[in-house]
């Protein structure tokens, strides 16, 4: 029966073609990980950020007299309603982690490097588009913690010499945190920002193909044919092993040990996207004590308050942001083995342990 | 041989899981999609009898429909479905002639719910009542 679709289908556009040059012919490095995997598992994740979105929008009201009552509804009323939106935001938790794991095995492999800068670029921009549909996403259930974060997640911007003080007022749609901030923040949540990523998504994904994946630089002997920076050229692998069905194997398990963890902390670990003031509605004459951004901004929180002054703060900030973002124009050696790179190995695990302690202690502080 | 049999256990396993998967993910999505049962509205409804002037309607939700009282000139009480027939539309009360007119496609329905002329194939459902110390009960 598939078969005679197959060929029915075949016969009028094409689809054995396709699928020789796209599935069983799209011939991967004989030497690719697992690491490769994780971008698959970042599309099943937006995916499902995307539906369970959707679904919330059934019942979610954006509007600050009753999104939290909605929300509660969701939570306790609708059947299956906490499911979704525990789903929905543990999935976002999880979206971040598993970006930076995703960027980190980018970094570590030197897959940045000549010619796939704008790769790179693209996906860096997609880590900071996460962050921005995260932190809107935040606002959305109007407790407690979400006015106050967002509260202060705007205010950093107050830093900004002459325009600053505008910005936030621009930002918020009003002097303080408010009605007009939800309004904004929900649009920019549920309606231009998934469509800036899934763009972006499309752009990374479009570059992906155009250059070819690079081979990792180590294990079993690489198959990749050489860059050439005189013109353009496609990096195949001849000889190596066929995008569908072997690798695609690898991508389905890497999304089945996604969905275990994932599916652990939304069912024994429900409390983890919450603490206890995301169960107060918001109250713009009270704020709470100890009010802590998510962990993936801890660090960036803990940076602000080292720093005397929140202007050098930002900068300093930005300034990493800048050099991480424009790494494969700075950093133009061909090698990318990481133990062959000494010095840029001992940056990044010094990075990556700054980043931890900065968080720890913006987390304990 | 024994390949051949060992791929096809393993097919129908995959199949078998995915399915499984399927009908756990689905299940949820489709309960809490589903429209929530007892949210209709009370199954019954008292309305003081004071309420209603004779040859007036009263228009009303019950059972998560829309429902009319009547009281007749004769001063007789009769509650009626408000849904029309014909196409569903909500029909009006028309206090002169003492009758209702569906406004979609002219439908015309007597005091009793019958059809008086237009298209409704069926006359209007009626609901029961009880009067008693005052209070209309309906349902």
């Amino acid at each position: 029966m598939l078969k005679r679709l197959y060929r029915w289908l075949d016969l009028r556009i094409g689809v054995g073609e396709i699928v020789e040059k796209e599935l069983t012919g799209y011939l991967l490095p004989r030497n690719i990980n697992e690491w490769y995997s994780l971008g698959s598992v970042l599309l099943v994740i937006f995916a499902l950020q995307v539906i369970t979105g959707m679904l919330l929008m059934i019942y979610y009201v954006p509007d600050a007299d009753k999104a939290f009552k909605s929300v509660t509804f969701i939570m306790n009323e609708v059947p299956f309603g906490w499911l979704i939106r525990l789903c929905h935001a543990v999935g976002s938790n999880m979206m971040v982690a598993v970006l930076i794991l995703h960027m980190l095995s980018t970094l570590l492999m030197g897959s940045y490097k000549a010619p796939r800068e704008l790769n790179w670029v693209t996906g860096f921009t997609l880590l900071a588009l996460v962050q921005g549909i995260s932190l809107t996403g935040y606002l959305a259930p109007w407790s407690q913690l979400s006015f106050w974060a967002t509260t202060v997640a705007t205010n950093s911007a107050s830093a900004i010499p002459v325009a600053g003080p505008y910005l936030v007022e621009f930002l918020r749609g009003g002097k303080l945190v408010g009605p007009p901030t939800l309004g904004r923040f929900f649009a920019l949540h549920a309606a231009v920002l998934p469509v800036v990523i899934a763009a972006f998504i499309g752009a990374h994904l479009f570059l992906l193909k155009r250059t070819g994946i690079s081979a990792p630089p180590f294990g079993r002997e690489g198959t990749a044919t050489p860059f050439e920076a005189q013109q353009y050229h496609y990096q195949g692998h001849p000889g190596g092993i066929p995008f569908f069905p072997n690798y695609v194997l690898q991508d389905l398990s890497s999304i089945s040990i996604y969905f275990a963890v994932f599916l652990a902390v939304v069912f024994f670990w429900p409390g983890m996207p919450f603490t206890p003031d995301a169960f107060v509605p918001a109250d713009p004459f009270k704020t709470p004590a100890h009010i802590k951004p998510e962990w993936y901004f801890l660090a960036n929180y803990q940076t602000l308050k080292i720093f005397p002054s929140e202007l050098l703060g930002l900068s300093v900030q930005a300034a990493a942001m800048t050099f991480l973002a424009l790494l494969p124009f700075i950093d133009r050696s061909p090698e990318r083995h990481p133990l062959k790179r000494p010095v840029f190995l001992t940056l990044v695990i010094a990075g990556i342990l700054l980043w931890i302690a900065l968080s720890v202690w913006g987390h304990l502080s | 041989m024994e390949n051949e049999g060992r791929r096809k256990f393993l097919g129908v396993c995959v199949a078998g899981a995915t399915a499984a998967a399927a009908v756990a993910a689905g299940y949820p999505v489709f309960r809490y999609l589903a429209p929530r049962t007892g949210q209709g509205g009370a199954a019954k409804l008292v309305i003081p009898a004071g309420e209603l002037k004779e040859g007036d309607a009263k228009f009303f939700e019950f059972a998560g429909s829309s429902a009319v009282l009547i009281k007749t000139k004769t001063g007789e009480l009769v509650a009626l479905s408000a849904v029309c027939t014909h196409l569903g539309c909500i029909v009006q009360w028309v206090k002169e002639k003492q009758q209702f007119l569906c406004p979609c496609h002219g439908g015309q329905f007597s005091t009793d719910g019958s059809v008086l002329g237009g298209p409704p194939p069926r006359p209007l459902a009626k609901i029961p009542l009880t009067v008693t110390e005052g209070n209309i009960t309906i349902g």
